[in-house]
């Protein structure tokens, strides 16, 4: 069970002046500026929810998942995980929890994954049997069977991860937090270790947090899905229910015999594209069904179907401003 | 504790079979140290050539002092790099992921590499030269001095983890630390020469306040009957007690570490 | 010369930039001299050092004063960063600029120089005068000698570590071991004592090794040790040397960068 309240971190840097002059000012005196990266969130987390933080870059999700896991302090705000408060760095704490970033590395080098492994053990004093069964069942898992002896700068980008993932997991964390876990990998990696977590957080239970860029990742694991803009949570909430919330509104593409004329079009909604083809338009929902027989009759129409506005448009939306839910 | 020996000798096997993997480097490694201890053999050269004593130490002391020196500077240098790549690793954030480990973080950022090629050459050349001064110097090798000689180079390496770790810390704070890993190096080679080279009272700061002189000189010191009563214990505390401050210093630069980065 | 202009004044700049870094190297310059001047007082006044040595205990101190400053007038440091240019992939961005990765190295590394010179100049030029009231024979010819022999030895230092900082397209991690090689490159650059204390043997190696010619040439230059002639001889040899080396940085350059583009980086 994760609870946190009114969340808040700053961070202070220079200010740098340029040119020669400037360095030379900047000797004897710097000016401070403060970047406020998170600002006022709050939110909750049962165990064995999968939970995804989108935003843009920038926006405060890494640093939320580095307090989280007790990396960072945090200026302001209540955390509590478990009972802990993450920044203590109780030792307690640290084995119930595991992170993982899609941009860092903790295995070794030169050496095969499974030396890395072994010094995890060690460092979380998971039992010899615990051990061996553990790494059994994920390297199979994870199809990285045959690659537990391979140093792993010989292995490939995608199998990195998965050891990676698998390093993270030795000690069986309650909770798991993934901070970017398939950046530059290719589809497949992508979607092997998406598969990989939806089916250990079944199993285990695991509370999984998970940031990415990918949209295919968060939809393909999580039912809850934050929204984190300059510093806030300015979503919370089912991932299918965004939609909904940009007042209803439907694409309507249509194909059409002869090119059709702009203004004709723009009379049934709003005209996002058109070509020598067809156009797209968008309508609300209520009116979607006179529309289409309007548009049946009145114009050569050889064939139209209807979609949702796609998900990432709506979650762009909400980058684009600073309030809070509509 | 026995999980952090254990710790400790896991890293010492996965650093030699890393070393391993590049040979050239390796080798380049023990060739360059070597090439370093030569110079320090220089100085002793020089002393031997000009045929003097320093202070109540012979020629043959001061072979003692030196290859304590050099069998010193073999044992820093085999942890030293973690040091070293303090700087780089708080700007890029690399502490991240050492810090949710429940083992302290200090152990882990500071001997998580050990570096046998600088070691190696010291460590030989080093024990060499002692058991040469010693005995050419006719010092005594019963069990007590043998001992206390061990006692007291055990202490110097405790002293030196903890006294030279203090300039690296600064790295939390500012941004390049060029100058810092210059500063801490050339303090270091104060301790090529005895301490009875310099003045009265440059010996002092250097034992009682900032002190280096301890870590080269106390062992052969004793060994020659010439500690104080007082020195004896200074020579056991001062480690203690830097390390103590190391410690406080580290979990100071820790809080900077998690407040200010991103 | 627009751009070579901008990359040095960008040195000057990143100098300044590190200003807690820059006093701790000045101050720590300071320590191996104060070592030295101990060591050298102590063992003139308990022993016959003058007649072991053949050096007068004020030759040997000048010597020593000078040669260190000499080291850090020369002294370079951009090994690491073309280490960490070669592993981090750094380089790529320098091979698609009009200027040259050396070149721009070059520039920079003078830039850099400035604050330092800033600071020694006065020093070495105070140091000199005092020498020259004690009765050291200074003629401007040889100040003027000097000063050219000093511009030939920074060009042959960074000329030396280019060639070292190239190694990091053979070596894995070669960061650590820079910081070694410039120690035991400074000792027999005789940037810490004139190696022709150790005889004539270490004198005839010093005079045929290229390091000899980025610090102890100009300063056997100036405290006037080196007749005109060992000068020209000198001179020769430092050309000669430079020219060696930035062939061999060349060689070293291309072997690497093929070698680099096949690893891809």
């Amino acid at each position: 069970m994760i609870t946190v309240e009114h969340l808040r971190k700053d961070f202070t840097y220079y200010k740098k002046m340029t040119g020669l002059k400037g360095s030379m000012r900047n000797i004897f005196h710097r000016e401070t500026l403060t970047k406020e990266a998170v600002r006022d969130i709050s939110f909750s987390v049962e165990q064995g929810e999968m939970v995804g933080f989108l935003g843009p870059n920038g926006a405060g999700k890494t640093t939320t998942l580095k307090i989280l896991s007790g990396i960072l302090f945090p200026t302001d705000g209540k955390v509590e995980i478990d009972g802990f408060v993450p920044w203590e760095r109780k030792n307690a704490f640290k084995k119930r929890i595991s992170i993982v970033m899609g941009q860092k590395n903790q295995l070794w080098w030169d050496l095969p994954a499974s030396d890395s492994f072994y010094l995890n053990k060690c460092m979380f004093e998971v039992d010899d049997g615990d051990y061996r069964d553990i790494v059994t069942e994920l390297s199979e898992l994870l199809d990285v069977r045959d690659l537990m002896n391979v140093q792993v700068r010989r292995l490939s980008l995608g199998e990195r991860m998965k050891m990676e993932i698998l390093a993270a997991l030795i000690h069986r964390p309650d909770i798991l937090f993934l901070d970017e876990p398939t950046i530059g990998l290719d589809l497949l990696s992508q979607q092997k270790i998406r598969e990989f977590l939806k089916i250990y957080n079944e199993r285990q239970n695991t509370t999984v947090i998970i940031t990415s860029h990918y949209m295919a990742d968060i939809e393909a694991l999580c039912d809850r899905a934050m929204i984190i803009n300059q510093g806030h949570l300015v979503y919370d909430g089912k991932l299918g229910e965004i939609n909904q919330l940009f007042g209803r509104r439907k694409l309507l593409s249509v194909k059409t015999a002869r090119p059709a004329d702009t203004k004709k079009l723009s009379a049934y909604g709003i005209v996002r594209e058109q070509n020598a083809a067809g156009a797209v338009l968008e309508v609300s929902q209520e009116h979607i069904q006179e529309v289409v027989t309007a548009i049946l009759s009145s114009l050569q129409i050889e064939d139209f179907t209807v979609t949702e506005i796609p998900i990432e448009e709506n979650i762009a939306r909400f980058y684009q401003k600073e309030a809070v839910m509509p | 504790m026995k999980r952090y020996f254990k710790l400790t000798g896991l890293f010492a096997k996965y650093s030699l079979m890393s070393a391993l993997e590049y040979r050239i480097n390796f080798i380049t490694g023990v060739t360059v140290e070597m090439g370093w201890m030569i110079i320090k053999l220089l100085y002793v050269a020089i002393i031997y050539k000009a045929g003097t004593n320093i202070g109540i130490l012979t020629p043959n002391h001061i072979l003692l002092f030196v290859g304590t020196y050099v069998l010193m500077t073999g044992i820093y240098m085999l942890y030293y790099g973690n040091f070293w790549a303090i700087p780089g690793m708080v700007r890029q954030g690399e502490l991240d992921l050492y810090i949710v480990k429940p083992v302290s973080l200090q152990f882990l950022v500071t001997m998580r590499r050990l570096d046998f090629a600088y070691l190696l050459p010291n460590f030989i050349a080093g024990v060499v030269m002692i058991a040469a001064g010693w005995h050419l110097a006719g010092l005594p090798a019963d069990f007590l001095s043998v001992a206390g000689f061990l006692f007291y180079l055990a202490c110097g390496c405790l002293l030196t983890y903890s006294l030279f770790l203090l300039p690296y810390l600064l790295s939390f704070w500012i941004l390049s630390v060029g100058g810092i890993s210059d500063i801490s190096s050339a303090l270091w080679d104060f301790n090529n020469m005895p301490s009875y080279l310099y003045g009265k009272w440059f010996r002092r700061i250097g034992t009682y306040i900032l002190p280096i002189f301890v870590i080269t000189n106390f062992p052969g010191l004793f060994l020659m009957g010439e500690l104080t009563p007082f020195a004896c214990v200074w020579g056991a505390a001062a480690p203690l007690l830097f390390f103590a401050l190391s410690r406080i210093l580290w979990k100071i630069s820790l809080k900077r570490y998690s407040s200010a980065s991103s | 010369m627009k751009s070579e202009r901008c990359v040095f004044l960008m040195g000057v700049e990143q100098a300044l930039e590190y200003r807690v870094s820059f006093f701790l190297s000045m101050l720590s310059a300071v320590f191996p001299i104060v070592i030295q001047t101990t060591m050298w007082n102590y063992l003139y006044r308990h022993s016959d050092a003058a007649a072991v040595f053949g050096y007068e205990r004020g030759e040997i101190l000048l010597y020593s004063l000078l040669a260190s400053i000499v080291s850090q007038l020369v002294g370079t440091g951009f090994e690491g960063e073309m280490n960490e240019d070669i592993k981090m992939g750094g380089l790529n961005k320098y091979l698609v600029r009009p200027m040259g990765y050396k070149r721009y190295l070059f520039f920079r590394f003078l830039g850099q120089k400035v604050p330092r010179v800033l600071i020694i100049a006065p020093v070495m030029a105070a140091i000199i005068v005092l020498a020259f009231l004690q009765g050291l024979p200074i003629s401007a010819g040889r100040t003027a000698a000097f000063l050219v022999s000093l511009s030939l030895a920074i060009i042959l230092n960074f000329s030396i570590y280019f060639c070292i900082g190239l190694f990091g397209f053979w070596l894995t991690d070669a960061g650590q071991l820079f910081g070694t090689i410039s120690i035991v490159l400074t000792v027999i650059s005789g940037g810490v004592f004139p190696l022709d204390i150790f005889g004539g043997a270490a004198e005839t190696l010093v005079n045929f090794l290229p390091f000899g010619y980025t610090t102890q040439f100009p300063v056997n230059i100036i405290n006037g040790r080196f007749g005109w002639a060992r000068m020209g001889i000198g001179f020769a040899f430092q050309i000669g040397w430079i020219l060696i080396f930035v062939w061999l940085g060349k060689k070293m350059w291309k072997h690497g960068i093929k070698r680099y583009a096949a690893t891809g980086g």
